[in-house]
């Protein structure tokens, strides 16, 4: 890490005489590596999710775009496709744009850690930039704080590389989201941070020493302070990630710094400001209070009449209380909209209606005496009469059929095809999920979805699925699966209430470890927390190996992946040998069944070891590796006792391949045995000959060296 | 292709244009007076009409037309916008008229006697091409341009007429025009000037310490004292945001409360709008700012006021001192009918 401090600074000696003519960039990040909007997000990427029928991404980049960036970089890896179409049909990629937009996609990305890394890879920034998720919605004027940013550069050879953007409000106010809630020791006249700390779950706060006695007259503690997720950095933040692989989150990086501030020398600094608007969506609690506060003008010039989004019949028209509507609303007699009401374009309202709090999307048609308060409806949802909804989101496309009474958060997902639909008759409790996915196929879509930090979330659930529609959960004529009410399982309820942001696990790492040994009961199988890491390095490694033949990819590249792969899942040389050994054994039971004879099993082992005989050599050099390949052979061996007698064939290839000495075989033979079973299994008669035959070969060419 | 890059680089102005609009209310874009904000559209009107692909005046009406419905779109708390667009078509109007050789009179006077006779508003429909119309137009912006410069001047001039010495005079908020106005009068006369603050954003400081700099003898005081004070007021003079076309005003949050002030002391009220204010709107329009965050309490922060025209005694522009009730007659010699809505 230190020797890449020195070229740092070179670098950015250059880089700070550009600096006048160099545009200011941004990188977006358009996605939240979580799973707080799920099922929600599992068909509409979280950025793309309409807040005040207009999608988050759009007020992000309408912020950028009005304190002067001139170039953003989208990065998106959920629904990547969708995001980019969403993109290239708005203002953003127009050719007038002021802000030229550059989408990237990748599915590889897991965390901000992996985007910052590759906008290292890629040299996408050259100077200070702005980064933000693209779920903020914000008005705040950053063009101070860059300044100031810039100034500290100069001033202190480029020591500062992040000034994080805060907001001062009281501590418990709506828009501020607990799960980010910090406290912050800060040096006051030079706005440096001293400590960092997320508060949420803590009874206790500790400060180091250290924070104290570093010199300064004055520093304040703050609690008071709304994290906005706006975050000027320097170019050296992107190499630092990149540095530091174990990096994921800004948290982890802003920890890292303070850390390693002694050794490193960085810094990083805050502005606070008083006006202005700044909350990033993190969870439903934040979108219902974001997108009230938006209603109420909060965020001006953000408001839904400006229509900043420039699109064709998107406007509306502003009204005393807060009310919005968009062209060709049609509202019955008798029907009231109270205060702060958004209403979409060619949505229909019936008679007696009572609308206080809510946002309406387009093309909804509403029945007579509904009542909504604090609903969020998205579009072209149908609500028939007398429904009651209370502080609820209501999906694209979701039917509420008569006389259904929606308590406090509930919420509808949606599916572009077949949509929701609920009731008639019907009350859901507070908390309730409806969803068209059911809940338990959630499982085999992870491969490719599975973004989230939350592991918690879905790991073990048996396959067998429900069809049908449970009437009492969601009416007589209902579509859909409850995600919580009924099932009563910790995990989803665990969920939910995420979803709402209201209680939040303390401690993810625990949290995982008592799902991990909780999933253990239910397979009756005993595995420790770290097995699953294990696992899944041993799966990546199937897969690479498998891609590498399926592709005829060079054994080095293959070495190079699997040696990332060890990083990543932070596995000891010694279990990536043993996995290796173990998943290169198991290929042509993957491949072909369990059911092979011993002769068709090695006749397809022997060939793929020729063929991979270079990747194992690179890992199998000193006595003790040979020795720990041996035992992992052995032990699979032991497993598969009906191909006993193929072991001596492996033994022998993996001997001519040079993959394994002979001493090394000798050794493992005479004193690996530790129990009864190897014990038995070194009675084969094969073995023996092996070992006879090896024995003798010795003997021979010591003989011949004489 | 030139043509094309003229066009691209036209749009290009347009969207800047807009942009700059939709961010000019909150404190992050460049806060700018109305005045320039006139002044620039004009000048892109002008290069719309320069550098637009168009053979008759029908299609520069359409042209025009489009752009300005999107410019008003932007920012619909600003409608000097509006009005702007709207000069530029009647200008479009006349010249086309002039170069078909007829009297701009009668193609303009709309008497109850010709609704009658003729059926139809008008039945021309601007399709023939004139050589000249191009220059002539753009001459005819021009000149409206230079109008716009003088505007400010135009009204300040007028200052001795209305301010005598020893005058107590009030005034609400800040106003570029007022502030030139009182200025201009204070190099020949002595007089005291009582500014109410306007809260919550307080521009009444602002203009309290510009006057002060021009050695002018003023008071701060609060919004609530500003019926406390009046009767020590001799002359309220004030600015607007917008004047409508009934007369009435729509101006800074706070005026309202100052004419009602005014009417029961009888203290004339006083209005300094340039004419390119004068709107040809009716409606009513709130613009809410807010400034704090504060949880479980609503706080409402309107901008502006509307106040009725029985309040204001006389307009002041640049064009000279007119009574409210003769607005209607200024918009229909500015704007042409047919044009009111965009």
């Amino acid at each position: 890490m230190s020797s890449r401090g020195g070229k740092q600074k070179k670098g950015n000696v250059t880089s700070e005489q550009e600096e006048e003519e160099q545009p200011l960039q941004a990188v977006l990040v358009a996605d939240s590596f979580n799973r707080r909007f799920f099922p929600i997000s599992k068909d509409q990427p979280r950025a793309l999710l309409p807040l005040g029928n207009v999608a988050m991404i759009d007020y992000t980049l309408e912020f950028l775009t009005s304190t002067g960036v001139q170039e953003t970089f989208v990065f998106c890896c959920w629904m990547s496709n969708k995001i980019k179409d969403h993109l290239l049909k708005s203002k953003w990629c127009r050719p007038t744009s002021p802000n030229v937009v550059h989408i990237i996609t990748s599915d590889l990305y897991r965390s901000l850690g992996d985007v910052l890394r590759d906008v290292d890879a890629k040299n996408l920034v050259r100077n200070d930039f702005i980064l933000v998720y693209g779920d903020v919605v914000s008005n705040i004027d950053v063009s101070q704080a860059l300044q100031e940013h810039r100034h500290r550069r100069k001033v202190d050879k480029n020591i500062s590389v992040m000034t994080m953007v805060f907001k001062e409000s009281s501590p418990g106010h709506k828009s501020r989201c607990e799960e980010d809630d910090v406290i912050v020791a800060m040096d006051s006249k030079s706005k440096r941070v001293l400590h960092y700390q997320k508060t949420q779950g803590l009874k206790k706060l500790q400060f180091p020493m250290n924070i104290f006695q570093h010199g300064s007259d004055e520093f304040e503690i703050r609690h008071d302070l709304l994290d906005c997720h706006i975050s000027i950095c320097s170019p050296q933040v992107a190499e630092l990630f990149t540095d530091n692989f174990d990096y994921q989150t800004r948290n982890d990086f802003v920890r890292g710094i303070l850390v390693n501030e002694e050794i490193l020398g960085n810094q990083i600094h805050l502005y606070v400001t008083q006006d202005g608007y700044g909350a990033r969506v993190s969870n439903l609690q934040m979108y219902d209070s974001v997108s009230s506060d938006m209603v109420r003008r909060w965020v001006y010039p953000l408001t839904p009449e400006a229509n900043f989004t420039d699109q064709q019949g998107q406007g509306c028209t502003h009204s005393r209380h807060n009310v919005y509507r968009g062209a060709e609303v049609s509202l019955g007699h008798g029907s009231q909209m109270e205060e702060n009401v958004l209403i979409g374009r060619d949505t229909s309202i019936g008679a007696n209606c009572h609308i206080s709090n809510s946002v309406i999307g387009n093309n909804c048609t509403i029945g007579d005496n509904v009542v909504l308060d604090r609903a969020h409806m998205w579009n072209n949802v149908h609500i028939s009469s007398n429904v009651e909804i209370h502080q609820s989101v209501v999906c694209d496309g979701a039917v509420v059929k008569e006389a259904v009474r929606l308590n406090k958060q509930c919420y509808f997902s949606m599916l572009p095809v077949s949509q929701v639909v609920i009731g008639p008759n019907l009350s859901l409790p507070e908390g309730t999920v409806v969803s068209m996915h059911h809940p338990e196929e959630e499982e085999e879509d992870d491969d490719d979805e599975f973004l989230s930090d939350d592991q918690e979330v879905g790991h073990s659930k048996d396959k067998t699925r429900q069809k049908a529609f449970n009437p009492a959960e969601v009416g007589p004529e209902g579509k859909g699966y409850i995600w919580k009410a009924s099932m009563n399982d910790t995990e989803d309820e665990e969920l939910a209430q995420c979803l709402w942001g209201l209680v939040l696990n303390p401690d993810p790492e625990s949290d995982s470890e008592s799902e991990a040994s909780e999933e253990s009961q239910d397979r009756s199988r005993s595995v420790s927390p770290e097995i699953d890491d294990v696992n899944a390095f041993q799966l990546e490694v199937l897969g690479t190996l498998q891609r590498g033949l399926e592709e005829n990819i060079v054994c080095d590249n293959l070495v190079l992946e699997i040696n990332s792969l060890k990083y990543a899942y932070n596995i000891t040389l010694k279990e990536v040998m043993q996995i290796l050994t173990r998943v290169v054994l198991e290929y042509p039971f993957q491949q072909q069944g369990t059911q092979l004879t011993t002769l068709q099993y090695t006749g397809s082992l022997l060939p793929l070891l020729k063929t991979w005989s270079p990747v194992f050599k690179n890992y199998i050099k000193r006595a003790q590796d040979h020795l720990d390949c041996l035992s992992a052979v052995e032990e699979l061996f032991l497993e598969q006792d009906t191909h006993q007698t193929a072991m001596v064939k492996v033994l022998m290839k993996m001997y001519q391949l040079e993959i394994l000495e002979e001493e090394a075989i000798l050794k493992w033979f005479s004193t690996g045995a530790t129990n009864d079973k190897s014990r038995q299994l070194r009675k084969n008669q094969g073995l023996q000959k092996f070992i006879q035959w090896l024995k003798e070969a010795e003997d021979e060419s010591s003989e011949e060296g004489e | 292709m030139p043509g094309a890059d003229k066009e691209a680089d036209l749009t290009e102005r347009i969207e800047a244009f807009l942009a700059d609009l939709k961010r000019g209310g909150c404190g992050t874009g460049p806060i700018r007076g109305s005045g320039e904000t006139a002044r620039e559209t004009t000048a892109l009107l002008r290069k719309v009409t320069a550098q637009a692909r168009w053979s008759s005046a029908g299609d520069l009406m359409e042209i025009i037309r489009k752009e300005g419905r999107r410019m008003t779109a932007a920012q619909p708390s600003e409608t000097t916008v509006g009005n702007m667009v709207l000069r530029v078509l009647k200008i479009i109007r006349e010249e086309y008229a002039r170069s078909r050789g007829s009297s701009e009179e009668t193609d303009q006077q709309e008497s109850l006697h010709k609704l009658l006779t003729s059926g139809g508003l008008s039945d021309e429909n601007f399709r023939q091409h004139y050589v000249h119309l191009k220059a002539n137009v753009i001459e005819a912006i021009n000149e409206l341009l230079t109008e716009l410069e003088g505007t400010t001047d135009n009204i300040a001039m007028q200052a001795l007429e209305h301010i005598h010495s020893n005058e107590v005079i009030m005034t609400v908020g800040r106003s570029r025009t007022v502030e030139a106005f009182l200025k201009d009068a204070a190099r020949k006369r002595k007089f005291h000037v009582i500014v109410a603050e306007c809260a919550p954003f307080c521009q009444g400081h602002e203009m309290a310490t510009n006057l002060s700099k021009a050695s002018i003898e003023t008071t701060v005081i609060a919004d609530a004292a500003i019926f406390a004070v009046m009767s020590r007021v001799n002359k309220v003079i004030i600015g607007t945001q917008t004047v409508l076309a009934n007369g009435g005003l729509r101006a800074v949050n706070g005026t309202h409360t100052v004419a009602l002030a005014a009417r029961h002391h009888s203290t004339p009220l006083i209005v300094c709008a340039p004419m390119f204010k004068l709107s040809p709107q009716v409606v009513i329009t709130t613009v809410v700012r807010n400034r704090i965050i504060l949880s479980k309490v609503n706080v409402h922060c309107p901008v502006f006021d509307y106040v009725p025209p029985e309040l204001i005694t006389l307009f002041i522009s640049n064009i000279g001192g007119n009574a409210p009730s003769y607005i209607y007659r200024l918009m229909s010699e500015l704007y042409h009918p047919e044009d009111h809505d965009l």
